[in-house]
């Protein structure tokens, strides 16, 4: 079973389109997750999914009126619809300063609740389902262009401004001493996050996009030992799980983002008792040095 | 760098925290807040460093209208109890110090630092392996990593023993000698041994009083 997934992978063109944009999701989801993370917004890659879902339903709904360039490339819409929930959840958070997880609630249900809608005015919805769970196996060439520009940019911000990221995300207020314009930052980055979650949105499904994202740095954080190491261990895990989790949608014909993410779970478990269990050994190994 | 602050006053809502406070410092000034838990000491800090509105009275630096001002990096800041800093996320001091520094700001000038503190040993640490003693120490450097000519402290002693305290205030001594105007925010009564040059006192009744210390040592 094995041997042939590892011979169709570099003999059929959609396991290789899977295999490149998994990838490079694998990169993109824990980098940007490590900062979700550090900056305590776990919950908003969902909420900007279900808001991508409005761009994706809304394409549909397009095309079902006969544009049909909307149907092809219904991400296009998925991004644009993700950033101006970002920019609403900005909005919000700066009307509950005290309550910023309102907003949070207030996007997801509006973004759930348009969604519904327009699936439901689109005549054409049998992609609903891949929308949710995601479906790698699928993509075409145009998603593979898009994840590479989108990695590109995540890229290039990173490697010019990774410090400013890094210090804003640990520190809001400390970061106003280091010359940093928090509110523009704040703006790029729920940009960037909203234009990567759409991305995800294909491949992992609205309802797994987090988990992608969050679950590799939550193993991470058990054993990284400085920022830099988390992040490394973050994408390896990822990388790991896009690769199995590959393997096992092909072989047992299950979603792909239900398989990665499984896998995700998995590592994350294997993690925190291996963790757990080289801590217990130590404690006794001091208190048996401590009764000699 | 001068502060000028004429007539500030400040309400959370209709409760009003802060009436009427007029300070003047220049550089190389050492002002004690002083006042109980609640009195507006931080409400204050706040008022001077852009995050409430002030409204009314105004706050100048160097001439400059606070509202105009955007040299923030001449400030360096230790927060109350650190509790705005996420250290529970792996990352070490040396991490944190690089991406907490300036162009201007060198690998050396931060090596310095740690080692002017006391805590040259650490940089490879963890930041959540570290004691509140530690981490305070790693604040201060993080806060004078980019030369601030005016260096903010809010309670910086409320977690920390005695033997750091000590430590702590003799650096902030040290600190002010070298020019650097200190403003350091306390409900301590343990203020009579700082050689502070001003004191601001916040009332229970949100009044206040600003004096200017004489060189006897007596407010």
């Amino acid at each position: 079973m094995f041997l042939s997934f590892i011979t169709d992978l570099f003999q059929q063109d959609f396991m290789l389109r899977a295999l490149t944009a998994g990838v490079m999701l694998g990169i993109l989801a824990p980098l940007l997750g490590s900062i979700v993370v550090v900056r305590r917004l776990s919950f908003i890659a969902d909420t900007l999914g279900h808001f991508s879902l409005v761009g994706i339903s809304v394409s549909l709904f397009l095309s079902s009126l006969g544009f049909s360039y909307f149907f092809e490339k219904p991400l296009y819409l998925g991004i644009a619809f993700s950033v101006i929930g970002g920019l609403l959840i900005e909005f919000f958070r700066r009307s509950y300063t005290n309550y910023k997880e309102i907003s949070m609630v207030i996007v997801i249900s509006l973004g759930a609740a348009l969604s519904a809608i327009f699936f439901a005015l689109a005549s054409k919805t049998g992609s609903l389902y891949q929308y949710l769970f995601g479906s790698i196996l699928t993509v075409t060439n145009y998603y593979i262009y898009l994840i590479l520009v989108t990695l590109g940019i995540v890229s290039l911000l990173f490697i010019f401004f990774g410090k400013q990221i890094v210090a804003v995300s640990f520190d809001e207020t400390s970061a106003k001493f280091l010359g940093i314009n928090v509110s523009i930052f704040q703006l790029i980055f729920m940009i960037m996050l909203s234009v990567v979650v759409s991305v995800l949105l294909e491949a992992a499904g609205v309802l797994l996009i987090s988990s992608m994202m969050i679950i590799p740095v939550a193993a991470g954080m058990r054993i990284g030992w400085s920022f830099r190491s988390t992040t490394i261990i973050s994408i390896v895990f990822s990388e790991l799980s896009v690769l199995v989790g590959l393997w096992l949608a092909y072989s047992l014909t299950i979603p792909s983002g239900a398989a990665i993410v499984s896998i995700n779970i998995i590592i994350l478990l294997v993690v925190a008792l291996t963790k757990k269990i080289i801590n217990a050994r130590r404690i006794s190994k001091i208190d048996k040095n401590q009764i000699k | 760098m001068q502060i000028y602050i004429n007539n500030l006053s400040f309400a959370y809502g209709i409760k009003s925290i802060i009436n009427n406070l007029s300070i003047t410092l220049n550089q190389g000034d050492y002002l004690v807040v002083k006042g109980k838990n609640g009195t507006g000491k931080t409400t204050f800090i706040k008022c001077l460093l852009g995050v409430n509105e002030v409204k009314p009275g105004t706050i100048f630096f160097d001439k400059t209208d606070i509202t105009n001002f955007n040299s923030w990096t001449k400030f360096g800041y230790v927060s109350q109890s650190f509790d705005n800093f996420n250290y529970e996320f792996p990352i070490t001091v040396s991490e944190l110090l690089s991406v907490s520094s300036t162009k201007q700001t060198t690998a050396s000038d931060r090596l310095k630092l740690l080692d002017k503190m006391k805590i040259f040993d650490i940089q490879n640490q963890n930041i959540n392996s570290l004691s509140g003693g530690q981490l305070q120490r790693v604040f201060i450097v993080r806060a004078m990593l980019n030369k601030p000519k005016v260096l903010i402290l809010d309670e910086p002693t409320a977690s920390i023993d005695k033997q750091n305290k000590e430590f702590f205030y003799q650096t902030v001594e040290d600190l002010n000698k070298e020019g650097i105007t200190i403003i350091l925010i306390t409900h301590s009564d343990e203020i009579e041994h700082l050689n502070y040059t001003h004191i601001l006192t916040m009332f229970d009744d949100y009044t206040n009083s600003f004096d200017i210390r004489n060189k006897g040592g007596n407010e």
